[in-house]
């Protein structure tokens, strides 16, 4: 039996003052990963850099890619992936599972009510500024009932482990999560490279996404189909998620459509196929709400389709997302989430909430533009990682900097305690060894009439620069197949 | 299935195909003049000058010098020059990429190897002493494209489309080489009394064709200019003839349009009516005026081309 001194992990040098998942708290390896500890144990490290070279090349060869864009260039890359799996056990997966739950419900509530009573506005329980205030809240969605009573159909939670064993949310994206993909891609590279190590595992399978997905929308289709004509709609082959468009599209057995590819007509929707038009009922899109129609949103798009949000309107559509659900996924109206899902639920939040400070109140905002040090200055309204700065990181010249970027526009800024990621023995590349790096993870809810799904897996994402904090992949992240283990 | 997706299949089928006797065309000609039995089409500026010929970009200077290694980087890896076969596959992958939902993980994966392939290979070896490896990959790796088109997709709309363009682009792609082939017979004739008929070019087209070792299992005897352009425009049972083509083509629109009795103004029509012309013609019609053959042959498949975008993909 291979011991700690096992060559593959000889040189996996320990920082105590980070949580690392491989270890319980008396510093042994902790149950879950004794198996596979010893398991990978067995192999040495040429191994190991050869299975990671044949799993790259394999990325390659099945365009499972996405583009960075720099100033001139469009870069092809695969999404490093790491042959260290993440193993959640049973118990602490029901937590993550109902915890993700109960927001997506929770919000789905929410939007209901903000785009319809308000009760929760008059009540005083989120400030009614907050809402008005939101780029993504959209006035047009006022009053509209979307079919099946649904606004978040497909929910990402991003949740991490702290210093302290406890799962925290990040933030949850409820506008066009993406990653889903990878999880799927994650799990049928590691089962090709290392299909052994699964016999010792009861691990749960992530291939039944995309027909939950599929389910969902057909719950959610417009008053008097039948059987509803579902397609999903992308921006085209050069978005940096097109893989995943494509492979969603491709498994559910639905369109891949662009949004030339559709017209509307009468009010109801079409697709231009060989054989003429015909009539489209659900669109999962992946087209952010300025762009879909530009008779509505922004007027030079050329990524929607016009005159798609007034047949949405009549209810001849269903758009999943619903428009304007980003109004929720906001970082400030985040800082609300305990009380959103007591008002909604009357019940306690699952999952943690990290403490936030509002930049808008003055009070927060004097705290914060003291502590910068010790805080993450997040814009309250970015995807993908950016604008973000973490203080204990900054030069004084850039705390001074964004303490002036703050007081110009403090509506646009949230800070929260820097949270300690756990951290997770990743494969790395330039040192041909195992190094600790921080990791995240993104469960992916799906949300129907009558319905609710979450996939046993997500994704759990790598910052593989060392230190880092920031996993998106646009900012050098990579990721690891997660295994969730059956009772 | 999406008139633009259609399109997109079309075309992907199209430059595979194209790619392929790109490739195939370098390959037999450079080989083969390498102990070719007459100086002329020994000659390295006779068959360079082919090659231009056949990609569709002529040298009408007699008397520019050509450097060998400049226009085999052109046609194989210039990622400037639009005929080249790099451009090729890369257009061709660019279109799978668009109808990657719609074509099976197996096909999408080979053109994706074949497209890395192609981009990765070192021009300089290319040049040097590439040429047999880089284009016989080429000509293989169409090959198993060809086998996943037809083992992994559906037979349904979405094949029917994509063997239209292959079928389309064979068709023109050989009528090319005759042409190109047909000019070299006719420069090369008389160096050494060698006759226009029995011109060492024929073999070369057929080898070009890869229909070589069928043409002597039906002829038995060595090709001449007759029995070669019988073989390759009008013999049906030669998978690259052009009569064969037509016959395929014939066969898929079908499926794009059920109808029993075609409408005058349908692609289906126009294809029927270019093909019967063809199956009842006889190679004496054409050998006493290949030049207005390979003219309407080549005017056809292109009226073809235009009618199948307008009817199915310009909805």
């Amino acid at each position: 039996m291979a011991n700690i001194e096992s060559q593959i992990f000889a040189s996996y040098l320990r920082n105590p003052d980070l949580y690392d998942e491989l270890y319980n708290r008396e510093g042994k390896i902790s149950e879950v990963y004794q198996k596979l500890f010893n398991l990978y144990g067995e192999h040495s490290i040429s191994d190991y850099i050869n299975l990671n070279s044949k799993a790259k090349s394999s990325f390659f060869n099945q365009g499972i890619t996405f583009q960075v864009y720099d100033d001139k260039t469009v870069q092809e890359k695969i999404f490093p992936f790491d042959l260290f799996p993440r193993i959640i056990d049973a118990n602490e997966w029901e937590i993550i599972e109902q915890g993700s739950i109960q927001r997506s419900k929770a919000l789905n509530l929410f939007l209901w009510d903000i785009y319809h009573d308000k009760k929760i506005l008059k009540d005083k329980i989120v400030p009614l500024d907050l809402i008005t205030s939101s780029a993504n809240y959209l006035d047009q969605m006022n009053g509209i009932d979307p079919p099946g009573g649904i606004y978040n159909h497909i929910s990402g939670t991003d949740i991490i482990k702290h210093k302290d064993g406890q799962y925290y949310v990040l933030e949850d994206n409820i506008r066009c999560p993406s990653g889903v993909s990878y999880v799927i891609c994650n799990r049928t590279a590691l089962k090709k490279a290392l299909f052994g190590v699964f016999n010792h595992y009861k691990t749960h399978a992530v291939t039944n996404y995309a027909e939950n997905l599929l389910d969902l929308l057909e719950t959610v289709k417009p008053n008097g189909v039948d059987v509803p004509n579902c397609v999903v709609i992308t921006p085209g082959m050069y978005n940096s998620a097109f893989y995943e468009h494509s492979y969603l599209a491709k498994t559910m057995g639905v369109e891949l459509v662009e949004g030339r590819d559709l017209f509307v007509e009468n009010d109801f929707v079409y697709m231009k196929t060989i054989k003429g038009p015909e009539k489209v009922d659900v669109i999962y899109r992946r087209i952010d709400d300025q762009f879909i129609d530009p008779l509505e949103f922004k007027p030079d798009s050329s990524l929607g389709v016009p005159g798609l949000f007034a047949a949405y309107k009549k209810g001849n559509v269903t758009l999943a997302n619903a428009p304007g659900t980003g109004v929720a996924d906001d970082k400030a109206v985040y800082t609300y989430m305990p009380q959103i899902i007591k008002y909604y639920l009357n019940e306690e939040p699952i999952l943690n909430n990290v403490h936030t400070y509002h930049c808008s109140r003055p009070d927060e905002l004097k705290y914060v533009l003291e502590n910068i040090q010790e805080l993450v200055i997040k814009p309250v309204d970015e995807a993908g990682g950016y604008g973000i700065s973490i203080g204990n990181r900054l030069t004084t010249d850039e705390i001074a900097e964004v303490r002036k970027v703050i007081k110009d526009n403090p509506r646009k800024y949230v800070a929260q305690p820097i949270m300690s990621l756990s951290v997770h023995p990743t494969y790395i590349d330039e040192t041909e060894s195992f190094e600790q790096r921080h990791v995240d993870l993104r469960t992916f809810t799906v949300l129907g009439k009558d319905k609710e799904f979450v996939l046993k897996g997500g994704l759990t994402r790598v910052a593989l620069k060392r230190g880092n904090l920031i996993v998106n992949s646009s900012q050098g992240g990579g990721s690891k197949d997660t295994w969730v283990l059956k009772k | 299935m999406l008139a633009r997706v259609a399109n997109n299949l079309f075309w992907m089928g199209r430059y595979i195909e194209r790619s392929e006797h790109i490739a195939r065309y370098l390959n037999v000609n450079y080989f083969s003049s390498l102990d070719a039995p007459n100086q002329k089409s020994q000659n390295r500026q006779f068959v360079l000058r082919s090659m231009m010929f056949m990609v569709g970009n002529p040298v009408n200077d007699e008397d520019q010098v050509l450097n060998e290694a400049d226009i085999l980087y052109k046609i194989g890896l210039d990622p400037n020059y639009s005929f080249s076969i790099l451009n090729n596959v890369k257009y061709a992958r660019e279109n799978a990429n668009s109808a990657r939902d719609l074509i099976s993980t197996e096909l999408y994966e080979a053109i994706n190897k074949f497209y890395h392939f192609v981009i990765n290979y070192p021009a300089e070896v290319y040049v040097k002493n590439g040429l047999h490896d880089f284009t016989n990959n080429i000509t293989e790796m169409t090959a198993v494209l060809r086998g996943k088109i037809r083992g992994t997709l559906l037979h349904d709309a979405t094949y029917a489309t994509i063997l239209m363009g292959v079928n389309i682009e064979r068709a023109t792609q050989i009528t090319r080489m005759i042409n190109a082939k047909y000019n070299d017979a006719l420069m090369a004739q008389g160096s050494y009394g060698d006759k226009f008929s029995k011109s060492f070019e024929w073999t070369t087209l057929l080898k070009c064709a890869e229909s070589y070792d069928m043409m002597r299992r039906y002829y038995k005897k060595a090709p001449t200019s007759i029995s070669t352009l019988e073989f390759l425009i009008l013999n049906p049972n030669c998978p690259r003839s052009v009569m064969n083509a037509l016959n395929q083509v014939n066969e898929h629109v079908k499926v794009l349009n059920p109808e029993k009795r075609y409408n005058k103004d349908s692609t289906a029509f126009l294809i029927g009516r270019v093909r019967s012309e063809y199956e009842f013609k006889y190679i004496e019609e054409i050998e006493n005026d290949i030049k207005s053959f390979i003219e309407n042959i080549l005017n056809s498949l292109d009226k073809i081309s235009n009618k199948v975008d307008a009817e199915f993909f310009n909805y």
